[in-house]
């Protein structure tokens, strides 16, 4: 029953049953101490996996752990410490009774021994996990009166009433134009304009924020910024994979998700096109292509490999990967053995398994089965000419609409082909007539098999599974259920890290008994409830997010607060975030205006240094650089070579995308330092940015300072005027002296200068620029 | 925050979620304390250097991996029987139920074609294809392992559970998790570095050296002898040391500035990463430049400045590890030895590549020896796999003779910091099929390597996606028999 229960409920039964609370102390929070410490060290022998309990004993649910054992002893029993198995074991000296074994490697602490014996003192009931729960919406606190004006979503009072319980209160709103950056950064992936941040501090209107938010939600760089999280989940890459990597084409999928979140497509479809669109009725072409999803698994190409076991190895990932984007949960373990922590059991994987293993993809060199695409141009053409034989003919007959009558040309594809080559293609899902037989795998080897296994969904998160057979259109459905207890939270946690630098739940990416608990559960519930009675609304959710007074704050560190809250668990300040590698580079070639609004297409080679390698059994390492504007498009464009990853991006973090990647870290390290200070790509922005300076209006300081505010959307500070005017002159000294080093600077890579600008001038502006697109606060949304 | 408080923060978001930058907070090292099996990573210096759980008998490990896997039977491991029963054709029992990457039906067995003999006072038998290795001062440094073996017989997997732990892409490299665990002596170095010759990349691309979910400052950085030493290290053409530093010295003032004004430690994080970067920029072009060794030492390894060879990269192996580099890979491309190309033949290709090869290796254990280096320097050499015992299908009717893959069993050796010298461990049956004492598996071998950096490979953990993962996966077992 406890099982049942959201967490609010189960605190306050916590509360309500604790019938001995040390003077002084609050109540042993169950879920948020104990738990923890018996999934770390206990269940493994004494939790889901049956076929390893020892002695009869569970604790993960919330039942077993206060029945009386076989062997007559009670693991816990409620208010009396001293009949409690498990005290007397976790506490003996003798190695041979003694809980956990000392062989485990993880004894209990004394500290830990203390509070297990005041939980068991004080309630001594178990709980089962708390994300397997459905999410209930709560009803938000109210603000105390001192802060009645503070909130300006439901986030907020969340938000404060935690904040408060630690001490802290909110920060002020950001200055506008610091706002303006933020927004901008984290809804198009791209800093705003100086215009564009005048005419917002400028404005008078009341709304001018909001509207601002929903203007930027509309802009096609919002679906360029967020498919690039979608695609790391995705591990979207433009190349095969292991040894030889050879190139795959796969794009188009790359430029459905950008358009399928410009459309804003509710979450719930876009789970349904990606998993299964090949399994609606009539899929259209782009139900197609989002079905390259799952296709994105590696490829083994090298020579003398069994495909059938890749093809596993692919199977397998997919399995991985769904369950962790759309639940947050760990299935990995469950391949070999019953899952130690949670409750999926070997049996279950491989059902899940079942589900998948029915598509015609088989580690296949030419990634078959893939989509021709045809651009409308050559469908019409086929439409209109109708070049095809009587079959043909009869199609379009029962089909008296022209667009009709373009969808059916993808059906007819031997015809287009008379015509034209495909403008692309892109590999895809197809059911195969045949099932396979899926078995399970003992050891995770796929030649080692064991007992048959029918499709079959995970029974631990009491999802109903529909009518009709379990395949992967009733998986997809299953994800997006509002009985899932995990997918809108797993989502909106996701956000939520995206958008502040934490989640909610900090292991974004591990919802369940080994995870982190959320800081604010209720606000995740909440959100998680919301979103989905939106209609999986992913624009609205961001929406909400950026609106809130909690998001507006200013990030300034005041006072202790580094100390007390150095994680910023508690949301008392704005987030403060480094940018991601494609938002670094992105925003150096926006503010030194050489970025190209050009949207979709095959992947692009911008710059990057020549190595002289080949991979292994394959191809160069090293590309021509595009030319003309596709040299200088946003990262998401970038050709993503997964053995070779772009270096200035993987050196800020990017994965090579050769699993799913749930959560990027975010280092700081010299190597950073040394792409932004020397890789062509950057002199060449602060080339550009030197030579915008130098062309517009004023002194020498001037011309700093709008650089600056190209760069950082603030006016400089005098001191900072000072140092950069200091460095432009000292720097000016010297190529005033040294005119060949000066013509270096200024115009490689980026070439000759305009006729009317000084080379001394252009190289020690581009030192000044080269300062500038280094500075922390470039670097940072704050 | 207090101690409780920070050991539910997992290191993972610790390191990420704090931009490695919370002002002088170190996360305490809850080895022994709690359930995880922690090391100290001060977030602000996170390859600041780190004892390790117990005595070390190695401080440096110098990895040598010959990428495609040499022929063990034409190296190190002797089978007359099989040169006896050269030509029949291979029993049914070695082929029954198994798969080869490029043979089916009844290949026929292949004795070597080398000539071996016993060298050294250990008496090991090393065939002639590697002269320099039979002088007893190098072979006698040798700790030779008979009975490596896998389950992987694809070179990318093979390669990948060689280097992480797992033949599938993702998790760490070895020299990722020994970085991890120790961090590395000198701070003006990458620790972990990456040095690639023969012109190809290894079979799992940077994976192979890649950090997997560990932060991506564990990751190995590949530096070369031959243009940028290090991706980005110099200056941009035009900008002098002089105009650099004075830039830096613009750029921390602005730095300053703003830490002044929004208060985010963080900041000092950055200001001190520009600074080591300045650093970098001067040591790592200093310890790549072999022009500075002697024309003597230049010789016996066979090294050219300027050029891009397996012997330059045994020597800047040395310089590295001399400067205090924790963790130094060698990749080496050609040993796939098929017969499809004259190179990759048993005997004139094998002699021709292993003329580069075991010249230089022999240069760098005597020169660590010299130094007094090599107690604490652990190198180790070998493949990603064994080859077959048998001629292998594509090549079966060629003059070029040639093995396919072969999982079953494989010669590895060690030399230097804490391996017997001059050893021999495990055996192979009579034709090499199989080995009949003293398995060791690649998680064995990562145990060994690890206990020698003073980890017990079971407790050097990372907990990613509520798992405590670690190098040798669920496996693994320390080889004693071979520790000094």
């Amino acid at each position: 029953m406890l099982q049942r229960v959201s967490w609010i409920c189960w605190t306050l039964l916590v509360v309500g049953t604790g019938a001995a609370i040390v003077h002084g102390e609050p109540p042993v929070d169950f879920i948020r101490e104990v738990r923890p410490i018996l999934s770390n060290k206990c269940f493994t022998c004494h939790g889901p996996d049956a076929s390893k309990r020892k002695a009869g004993l569970r604790l993960d649910d919330a039942e077993s752990g206060n029945r009386e054992l076989e062997s007559g002893a009670t693991a816990v029993v409620p208010g009396d410490v001293d009949a409690s198995a498990l005290v007397e074991r976790i506490t003996s000296s003798d190695p041979d009774s003694v809980m956990p074994p000392p062989t485990f490697n993880k004894p209990v602490t004394a500290a830990e021994v203390a509070l297990l014996k005041r939980w068991i003192k004080e309630n001594g009931h178990f709980a089962g996990h708390w994300s397997y729960t459905r999410p209930v919406r709560a009803t938000p606190p109210e603000p105390p009166a001192e802060w009645k004006a503070w909130p300006r979503n439901e986030i907020d009072r969340f938000a404060l009433a935690s904040m408060l319980s630690h001490n802290l209160h909110p920060s002020p709103e950001a200055d506008r134009a610091a706002l303006a950056r933020r927004v901008f950064l984290d809804i198009t992936g791209l800093p705003p304009t100086i215009e564009e941040v005048e005419a917002f501090v400028s404005s008078k209107d009341p709304q001018a924020y909001e509207k601002l938010v929903d203007e930027l939600l509309h802009r096609p760089a919002y679906g360029e910024h967020w498919a690039r999280l979608w695609l790391d989940l995705a591990r979207y890459a433009d190349s095969a994979g292991y040894a030889d990597d050879p190139p795959r084409t796969i794009w188009a999928y790359r430029d459905w998700v950008i358009r399928a979140f410009n459309a804003n497509m509710p979450f719930d479809e876009f789970t349904i096109e990606q998993i299964a669109g090949d399994l609606l009725p009539n899929p259209t072409e782009n139900q197609l292509i989002a079905t390259a999803f799952h296709r994105n698994t590696l490829t083994n190409n090298e020579g003398g490999t069994q495909d059938e076991e890749f093809r596993n190895v692919a199977l397998v990932d997919r399995v991985n990967t769904t369950m962790a984007v759309w639940m947050g949960t760990t299935m990995a373990c469950a391949q070999c053995h019953n899952h130690k922590y949670d409750p999926i059991s070997q049996k279950e994987y491989f059902q899940f398994f079942a589900v998948l293993n029915n598509t015609e993809d088989a580690d296949l060199q030419n990634e078959s089965p893939v989509l021709p695409i045809y651009t409308v141009e050559q469908r019409q053409q086929v439409v209109k000419t109708q070049v095809a034989a009587a079959a043909w003919q009869s199609l379009l007959a029962l089909r008296p609409n022209l667009d009709e009558q373009i969808n059916a040309v993808v059906a007819a594809e031997p015809v287009l082909n008379f015509v034209a080559n495909p403008s692309t293609t892109v590999p895809i899902y197809r059911e195969r007539a045949e099932p396979r037989e899926t078995r399970i795998q003992h050891r995770g080897n796929y030649l080692d098999k064991g007992e048959v296994v029918q499709a079959g969904l995970p029974a631990a998160f009491r999802v109903a599974v529909g009518q009709g057979p379990i395949n992967r259109l009733a998986l997809a459905r299953w994800l997006v259920n509002k009985d899932n207890p995990l997918t809108a939270r797993v989502l909106v946690n996701r956000y939520w890290d995206t958008l502040f630098g934490r989640g909610i739940v900090s292991t974004s990416e591990e919802f369940g008994s080994q995870g982190e608990l959320p800081t604010h559960p209720e606000l995740l519930d909440w959100l998680a409830v919301d979103f989905m009675e939106s209609g999986w609304d992913m624009r609205a959710l961001v929406r909400k997010i950026v609106t809130s007074a909690t998001y507006r704050q200013s990030s300034q560190v005041v006072g202790d607060a580094a100390k007390i809250d150095p994680d910023n668990r508690w949301l008392a300040r704005g987030p403060r975030v480094r940018l991601s590698a494609e938002m670094i580079r992105d925003q150096a070639l926006a503010v030194s205006g050489l970025l190209s609004g050009k949207m979709y297409g095959p992947p692009v080679h911008p710059p990057q240094p020549s190595l002289g390698l080949s991979a292994a059994f394959g191809s160069s390492t090293d590309w021509e650089t595009s030319k003309g504007e596709d040299r200088y498009r946003r990262a998401i464009y970038t050709t993503w070579r997964r053995s070779n990853p772009y270096p200035s991006m993987a050196t800020f973090d990017a994965p090579n995308r050769e699993t799913c990647t749930l959560r990027r870290n975010a280092t700081n390290t010299p190597l950073q330092s040394l792409v932004t200070l020397n890789d062509p790509v950057f002199i060449e922005a602060a080339q550009a940015l030197a030579r915008l300076g130098l062309q517009h209006a004023g002194s020498t300081d001037e011309r700093i300072a709008y650089m600056l505010k190209r760069c950082l959307l603030r006016d400089a500070r005098p001191e900072e005027r000072r140092s950069l005017v200091q460095l432009y002159n000292d720097s000016h000294a010297q190529f005033a002296a040294q005119p060949a080093p000066a013509k270096e600077m200024a115009t490689i890579p980026l070439g000759d200068l305009p006729a009317a600008m000084n080379v001394a001038d252009a190289a020690s502006m581009t030192v000044v620029a080269n300062v500038l697109l280094n500075l922390d606060e470039t670097f940072l949304k704050r | 925050m207090n101690l409780s408080q920070l050991a539910n923060v997992t290191r993972r978001h610790f390191l990420s979620r704090t931009g490695m930058g919370i002002g002088a907070l170190a996360l305490a090292s809850l080895e022994g304390k709690t359930a995880r099996a922690g090391i100290t990573v001060d977030a602000t210096r996170p390859l600041a250097e780190r004892q390790p759980q117990f005595a070390p008998r190695a401080t440096r490990v110098i990895y040598i991996h010959l990428t495609g896997s040499p022929p063990n039977l034409d190296l190190y491991d002797y089978k007359p029987e099989l040169v006896k029963r050269n030509g029949q054709n291979c029993p049914d029992q070695f082929l029954a139920g198994k798969i080869f990457a490029f043979t089916s039906g009844v290949p026929k067995l292949l004795g070597t074609p080398r000539k071996f003999a016993q060298h050294g006072k250990s008496g090991t038998w090393l065939s002639d294809a590697m002269p320099n290795f039979h002088a007893p001062d190098i072979v006698d440094e040798m700790c030779f392992i008979h009975s490596m073996y896998t389950e992987q017989f694809n070179h990318a997997p093979a390669e990948l559970l060689i280097y992480t732990g797992s033949p599938r892409p993702g998790r760490p490299s070895m020299g990722s998790w020994v970085t991890y665990g120790l961090g590395t002596e000198n701070q003006n170095l990458p620790g972990f570095v990456v040095l690639i010759s023969s012109g190809v990349q290894p079979n799992g691309g940077a994976n192979s050296y890649g950090s997997g979910f560990l932060p991506s400052v564990f990751q190995g950085v590949q530096c070369r002898s031959k243009g940028d030493p290090v991706l980005f290290v110099s200056d941009p053409p035009g900008m002098d040391r002089t105009l650099r530093r004075r830039s830096l010295d613009t750029l921390r003032q602005m730095n300053e500035l703003q830490e002044h004004e929004l208060g985010h430690p963080e900041t000092l994080t950055r200001i001190a990463q520009y600074e080591l970067a300045f650093r970098m920029q001067t040591s790592v072009p200093e310890v790549m430049d072999i022009g500075k060794e002697s024309k003597e030492t230049l010789a016996t390894y066979g090294a050219e400045p300027g050029a891009s060879s397996f012997a330059n990269n045994c020597l800047l192996a040395r310089r590295l590890v001399e400067q205090g580099v924790r963790f130094v890979q060698l990749f080496d491309w050609g040993w796939d030895y098929h017969g499809t190309h004259v190179n990759e033949g048993l005997t004139d290709g094998l002699t021709k590549k292993m003329a580069a090869t075991d010249k230089p290796i022999s240069a760098l254990i005597r020169d660590l020896r010299q130094r007094g280096l090599l107690d604490e320097t652990l190198i180790v050499c070998g493949g990603e796999f064994g080859r077959t015992p048998f001629r292998e299908g594509r090549t079966a009717a060629s003059a070029v003779l040639g093995r396919d893959h072969y999982p079953d069993c494989f010669t590895m050796w060690l030399a230097g910091g804490g391996v017997k010298p001059g050893f021999n461990y495990g055996q192979t049956d009579d034709l090499g099929f199989g080995v009949i004492e003293n398995k060791v598996h690649v998680h064995d071998l990562q145990a060994t390597i690890m206990h020698l950096v003073g980890f017990n490979h079971e407790r050097l953990t990372y907990r990613f996606q509520g798992r405590d993962y670690r190098l040798t996966d669920i496996h693994g077992n320390v080889v004693r028999e071979i520790l000094a």
